[in-house]
């Protein structure tokens, strides 16, 4: 697990924020704002994870009802992960929005969600019991 | 794990690992997530002004991807250690039996919605010959109910691996 220090912290945000623009300029520039929603969508993308893996108890992993929660966390995280990448193409297939600016959202969502990820992994050792 | 297995076929070792079953599992929902959205894609671009025909893709389109969906759903509440163990019958005897005819349900739904995709789109777009750009929510409506399918097969082997990685924990 690499240290997280404050170049770190810098660096995740910078990213994040250059996300947000591609996503709004994307937007904007053609002014229709479907692709906003790719915004709520990462950001929706690690909330089953998290709320399954407190439901499941941590201490016994030969139940199988834990393990089963865990996986429906991770089946509902991989489904909206790969909407954040089809909703965008989805959308420029029926000409609602433009092609470049699908690029740009794509791109703009999978920043968005790296950076939470990676925030989510240097940051994890404080939550651990 | 000896020869009361359901499925005879040896997987390969490095399958048996954490990371392995978890990436399974995260494959599964993604290619659900692929395959509703190339359904959702069909319904939408039929909505849309570049649909010149007079087609559009109604309820009769969604209901295969339905069955399939339903079909997943009752594959994956089985429990899969129920399948092959016939000993521990707390519930009534023929434990196994009971659950290989929910599977066989759930298989049932799965391939029925698998039918029925290719029927709507014999029926619908390949028998009154309709030209490509409208022919492609045909195609699509087949590849969804596909992906659901090949998503249900990628989460069967990933949580068969269950017992492997429980075992590991225990050590």
């Amino acid at each position: 697990m690499p240290t997280a220090g404050l170049k770190t912290i810098i660096a995740l945000s910078f990213v994040l924020a250059v996300g947000f623009l591609l996503v709004i300029l994307s937007c904007a520039l053609w002014h229709a704002y479907y692709p906003l929603l790719v915004v709520a969508t990462y950001v929706l993308a690690p909330v089953p994870n998290w709320i399954c893996s407190h439901c499941a108890n941590p201490d016994d992993f030969v139940e199988s009802s834990g393990a089963a929660v865990l996986d429906l966390g991770r089946f509902c995280t991989g489904f909206l992960v790969v909407m954040g990448i089809a909703l965008p193409v989805i959308l420029a297939h029926s000409n609602i929005i433009s092609v470049p600016a699908m690029v740009m959202s794509v791109i703009g969502g999978l920043l968005i969600y790296g950076t939470i990820i990676s925030f989510a992994m240097f940051f994890q050792e404080e939550q651990e019991f | 794990m000896s020869e009361d297995r359901l499925w005879k076929f040896k997987r390969p070792e490095w399958l048996n690992s954490v990371w392995a079953r978890n990436a399974g599992v995260y494959a599964a929902g993604g290619l659900f997530s692929l395959a509703f959205y190339t359904l959702l894609d069909s319904a939408v671009w039929s909505k849309s002004a570049l649909n010149g025909s007079t087609l559009h893709v109604t309820f009769v389109d969604w209901l295969p991807f339905i069955f399939s969906s339903l079909g997943m759903l009752i594959i994956n509440s089985v429990e899969k250690a129920r399948l092959s163990a016939d000993s521990f019958s707390y519930s009534g005897s023929g434990v196994a039996w009971k659950a290989r005819v929910v599977l066989f349900l759930g298989f049932a739904a799965l391939a029925g919605g698998m039918a029925g995709g290719v029927t709507v789109f014999v029926l619908k777009f390949v028998v009154p010959g309709v030209p490509f750009p409208a022919m492609t929510m045909g195609v699509e409506n087949v590849v969804a109910n596909a992906l659901v399918g090949l998503s249900s097969v990628v989460l069967w082997v990933s949580q068969n691996m269950e017992d492997e990685y429980s075992y590991n924990l225990a050590l």
